[in-house]
Order: C-alpha cells, then structure tokens, then sequence
C-alpha cells in the first residue's frame, strides 16, 4: 500500500461516518453555535436583569425544581417499596400506574385545567356541591399555580422515577433482605440498613437527571397555566417562548435558556462523573 | 443450645406440592446434613426451619417450642447462605454486630463478641474492610462469624461452600466442623455434595423428590443403604448394581443375570426364589482373583497414585473396581474380580428396597 493513502478499510470507515458527522453537524453544533451566538447580546442580559418578571421566574424555577423534584423522587421511592411485591393484582395496577407517563401530555394536562378552571371546572363543581362555597381560583394565583404545576409535573412524571428505582431495587440480592430478617430487623430497619444503602447511589443521580430534565418541562407550565397569570407562574422553560414569541425578542428569549448555564452545566458534569464512576459505596 | 424436631412437615407452592411430609428429630447439639440431589427440597425445608418459608403442613419445634408461627427473628436461629448475603455497605465488624446491634446488645458486649469471633476464624485482621475487599473464603468465614456472634440455638446451613474453590472447600468443611466440635451447637446444613455431607455429619438425612429416603449416620448409610436411591447416592465411585433373578438352591444362593452370569451371594440372604432383584457391591469390595471369579474386560484403567480406577464389563453392565495394591492393569484384559460376599447389597427390583439378610 502507497504511503500517505487509505487503506480500504479506513476509507469505508470514512464513508460510515460521514452520515454521523453530517447529523452532528446539522443538528448539535450548528443549533447551538446559533443559539449562542443569538445570545451574545449583552444588552439582553441587561434587559433581563432589568425585568422584574425575569426575576420572578428564577425564583419560580428554583421553586419549582426544589419542590416538584425532591417530592416527586420520595414518593418514587416509596411507591417503588410497593410495586416490589409480588402479587398479581399489584403487577396490574402497576401497568394502569404507568399510564401518566405513557399518554401524550397535551390532551392530559389541557384536561387538569379544565379540572381546575375557577368557575366551571369538575373540581370546584365538587367543592361547590358537597360545601355549597366557591373553591380557590386554582390557576389564578402565583403561588397555587405553582402547585398545581408541580402536582401536574409530579402525577406525569412519578411513573418513570418509580420504574427507575423499582429497577434498583429488584437488583437488591433477596439473600439480604432473608439475612436481615433472621438478624431482627423490622420492615423499617430493613429500608434503612439494606434498601437505602443500596438505592442511595442511584437516588442522588436520579435527582441530578430529574433536576436537569425538569428545568426543560415546558408542558406541565405552558399547558396549565400558560406562565400566567401575568407572567407570575412562568419558568426558564417557558420564558424563552414569552419573548422570542410573545414580544418578538427572539435574542433575549434565548439569552434566558442561555442563563441557565452556569447552573446546568456543573450539574451535567457532576452527573456524568457519577455515572462513570459507577456503583461505588 | 436446643433440639429440633420436624414432624410430618409439608411445602405447598398453590396446588403443588414440593415436601410431602418430612419427619426428623435433631437432639440438641447434633450436625445433621440434608443431602439429596438438586431441587428435592433441601433449601425449602431449611427455609421453612429458619421461618423465611411458609410451612403449609405439619410442626416444626426449636427446643419444646412450636415455631411454625413464629418470626425468624425471634427463632433463635442464625443462617449461613448460599451467596453470604453479607450487607455490602457495612464493614466486616458492623457485618458481625449487625444483629446485636439490632437487639440493642451493650456496644462493649458488641465489641467483645465480634472480637471474640474473629480471633475464632481469624478474621481480626479484616474487620474494617468491606465485604467486597474480601476474598471468597473470607466472605465465607465472616458470614460463619456473623452467626456465631449471636450465639443461637441453631444453625442452619445452605450450601456455604458451593461458591468456593475444591481446595478452600475441603479446608473450610474442616474448619466448620472443628468450629462445631468447639460451640456444639445444634447445627443443620444442606448440601447437594455427598462427600461433604459423609465427612461432617453426626448424622445424615437423604432426601429425594421431597421425601426422606434415609435418615442415618454416614457410615450406616454407607454399610446398609435402605434402598436403590440411597446406595446410588452415598459413596463415590457410585456402587455397581446389577439386575437379575435370585435363585435359591438347597443351601447355595446367586443371582443369575439376563447374560448368564451367576452373581454369588451368601447362603443367608435374603429373598425369594425367582424374585427380581439388583446385586450391588461397591467398587471398593472387589478383589482380583486368580480365577473362579466373575469374568470382566477392563475397558479403562484411571490410577490416581493411592488407589487405580478399573472400569469394566461384566454381564452386559459397566462396573467399576478400585484396588489400592500396585498391580498393573490393562485396557482389553481379562480379569477375575470377586465381590466381598458380606458387602454385597441386594434390593428388590421392584420396590427398590433393601432386602434384609
Ligand atoms: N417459589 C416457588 N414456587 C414454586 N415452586 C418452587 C418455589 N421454590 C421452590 N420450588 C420448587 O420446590 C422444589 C424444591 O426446591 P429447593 O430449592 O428446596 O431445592 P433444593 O433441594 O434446595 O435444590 P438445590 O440443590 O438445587 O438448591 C423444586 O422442585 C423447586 O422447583
Ligand atoms: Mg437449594
């Protein structure tokens, strides 16, 4: 073979490639790259620092991801305690359990707003009938909206976390638990001296990939309550849309998910170190 | 310290049933072995003693007391499983304690007991690390360690040393049986490996198919099996066994084969005239005889240094012969073997029971 040329191999190797690159290319870098370069714009970060609604919506977000998260993964890990079982029926109702996740989520959180709806929704229908008083205006206030977005976040996506760490605790060895039996220990001292030990590792990255992955829920806010009212219950997910689409800032809209970051990108790192590392107690 | 006693004990997994009534009483102190081959229910019936199995039939008493509804924890029992089930995230010394912990044992009563364990098993050494800087033995000795911390009234035993190597095998057998011989504790251990099972136990339980085939002590099992199961299972090279007719004729007895062998007994055996029956003897009674003896052709010669394997055909069977006297044998040969009259072994066809001289 001449020096300086391609073996066969190699050169199909190239042309395997080359679809690869082209996707990476096309889809990953040229993306990003425009996005970067449409929030390079300092004065949108003085604008957005400016903006008394930006503000508002870190505190939503940090709000949001704190609560939505942290509650969505301990009920995951409890209910993951009860799918474990064996029985016939629980293996059924864990099939209707996954549905949440399962369902697009359009038609599903529309429906929870109708829900909700002040005046004509199933909810305060009920309240009204049972209490013949006006329920709470579910979705017309900061803070009730919130809720009502992390219970819509939470009841979409508790299904997957439960699979998840339903998934670590069947890879539990069943020896320890009959071990733990025989030693004395009672249902709790089996969770906190077998269970927790085990699941802690995948508990912690759960929550990095759950963090990570909720700050991007556009849905559950702009399906229930569209970031209103007055842009009180919006998120970074949602606020991007307000200005590139609501006001026609399309530069500041992305300086928004730019701002993001800083936070996300140590998270990233941290999480794939973790994962690397593996199981290590 | 207490005895154990299984009377008419079943399993039943919905309609099927997998231990149809088991019957064994453990005097307090003794090693008994449940051997028997793979899935004739030795773990299940352990399981049902430790209370991590339900037990659908029958009582199962630790000392005077039933325990068929009692928890595990409170059996006053400790089990060595089959994979350890050492807890990964505890080191070996918290492994050890991890029990009395539990029953909120003083942490100087702690300390002593595991201190006072691992010097038993010599495992001082090794008490921070976790299990799984532990080599395969060790993680055995520390799983023996933490049932002997709590000092219970019983331990049972599934299959501890199947994980572990051939030579680390026959070592730790010796050390768990020194370690009985020390504590005395009332001890019951499973295992498919019927060398194992010969070598420990005070007494042996061979179960087949989830029943009891034999209950005895390794050398009665061994002398007098009670049947066709029993003689096959116990002993290794496995005993030969051959059918044929017993034949009776005034004082002389034999058994004739379908090839036209005559198989010699003792005059004094038992059974009838015309009655099918199996001839076993095991490879070790047979002798070499300069002639009068029963023809055979050896097909291999295996000599292992102490002893020479010679397997060959006699009536139609392959049987095997071990001779511990230097003596050359050849593939292709002719050889005269005589069976040791009193241990021979003749059980009827039928029923597979041992017919008693
Ligand atoms: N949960 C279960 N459901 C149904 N059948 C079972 C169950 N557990 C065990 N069995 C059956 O019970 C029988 C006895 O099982 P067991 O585990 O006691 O066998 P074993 O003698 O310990 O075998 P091995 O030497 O392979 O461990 C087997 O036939 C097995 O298939
Ligand atoms: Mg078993």
């Amino acid at each position: 073979m001449a020096p300086g040329r391609l073996s066969q191999e190699a050169t199909w190797g190239l042309i395997f490639l080359v679809p690869y690159i082209v996707l990476f290319l096309g889809l990953v870098i040229y993306p990003v790259s425009y996005g970067l370069i449409l929030g390079a714009n300092p004065k949108s970060y003085v604008r957005l620092w400016t903006d008394p609604v930006f503000l508002r919506t870190i505190v939503n977000t940090v709000v949001f991801l704190g609560v939505a998260v942290n509650i969505k993964l301990f009920l995951a890990l409890l209910l993951s305690g009860f799918f474990v079982h064996e029985r016939r029926w629980i293996r059924w109702l864990s099939v209707v359990f996954i549905l949440p996740w399962a369902i697009p989520s359009i038609p599903t959180i529309l429906s929870f707003r109708w829900m909700l709806n002040a005046e004509w929704g199933m909810l305060n229908s009920l309240i009204f009938r049972l209490t013949l008083e006006d329920g709470p205006n579910w979705l017309l206030d900061r803070w009730s909206g919130l809720g009502m977005i992390c219970v819509v976040h939470i009841w979409k996506y508790l299904p997957f976390w439960t699979l998840i760490l339903l998934a670590g605790r069947l890879a539990i060895p069943k020896d320890l638990y009959e071990s733990a039996d025989v030693d004395g220990a009672s249902g709790l001292q089996k969770f906190r001296y077998v269970t927790f030990p085990s699941l802690r590792n995948l508990y912690i990255t759960c929550t990095l990939l759950s963090t990570i992955m909720s700050l991007g829920d556009f849905n559950s806010i702009y399906l229930l309550t569209g970031g209103g009212p007055a842009d009180s219950t919006q998120t970074l997910a949602t606020l991007g849309i307000r200005y590139a689409f609501g006001m026609s800032e399309i530069e500041v809209g992305v300086s928004t998910v730019v701002v993001a970051l800083p936070v996300m990108l140590p998270l990233l790192v941290l999480m794939l170190r973790r994962m690397k590392k593996g199981e290590q107690p | 310290m207490a005895s154990v006693s299984v009377e008419a004990v079943r399993k039943r997994y919905g309609a099927l049933e997998v231990i149809h009534g088991i019957d064994i009483a453990i005097p307090d102190g003794e090693f008994v072995v449940l051997v028997g081959p793979s899935g004739c229910g030795k773990s299940t019936l352990l399981r049902m003693i430790a209370g991590l199995e339900e037990i659908s039939g029958g009582t199962v008493r630790i000392g005077q007391r039933v325990v068929n509804q009692v928890p595990s924890k409170d059996r006053d029992i400790a089990m060595v499983f089959q994979n350890y089930a050492l807890y990964p995230h505890m080191t070996v010394r918290e492994n050890m304690g991890f029990s009395l912990r539990l029953r909120k044992a003083e942490t100087e009563v702690i300390a002593e007991r595991v201190q006072r364990a691992a010097q038993i098993l010599s495992l001082t050494e090794l008490l921070d690390r976790h299990p799984k800087q532990l080599s395969g033995g060790q993680r055995q000795r520390v799983a023996m360690g933490r049932a002997i911390v709590r000092n219970p009234q019983v331990f049972l035993f599934d299959e501890p040393l199947s994980n572990l190597d051939a030579k680390l095998r026959v070592q730790m057998r010796t050390e768990i049986k020194a370690l009985h011989q020390q504590l005395k504790t009332t001890s019951i251990y499973v295992t498919h490996d019927q060398i194992e099972a010969m070598t420990m136990a005070d007494r042996i339980v061979v179960m087949h198919d989830g029943i009891v085939e034999q209950i005895g002590t390794p050398l009665e099992l061994y002398d007098t099996p009670a049947n066709l199961f029993v003689a096959g299972f116990i002993g290794s090279p496995a005993i030969n066994l051959i059918r044929g007719i017993l034949r009776r004729d005034g004082g002389r007895c034999w058994v004739a084969t379908e090839a036209g062998v005559d198989l010699p007994l003792n005059g004094d055996a038992a059974g009838q005239d015309g009655q099918a029956v199996v001839y076993g003897f095991r490879p070790e009674h047979l002798t070499p005889v300069e002639n009068s003896g029963l023809l055979s052709r050896i097909e291999v010669v295996e000599p292992t240094g102490a002893n020479t394997f010679v397997y060959a055909e006699l009536s139609g069977a392959q049987i095997c012969g071990v001779f511990s006297e230097r003596r050359s044998f050849a593939a292709g040969e002719t050889l005269h073997l005589m069976p040791q009259l009193d241990r021979v072994h003749l059980f009827d066809a039928a029923s597979g029971r041992r017919l008693a001289a």
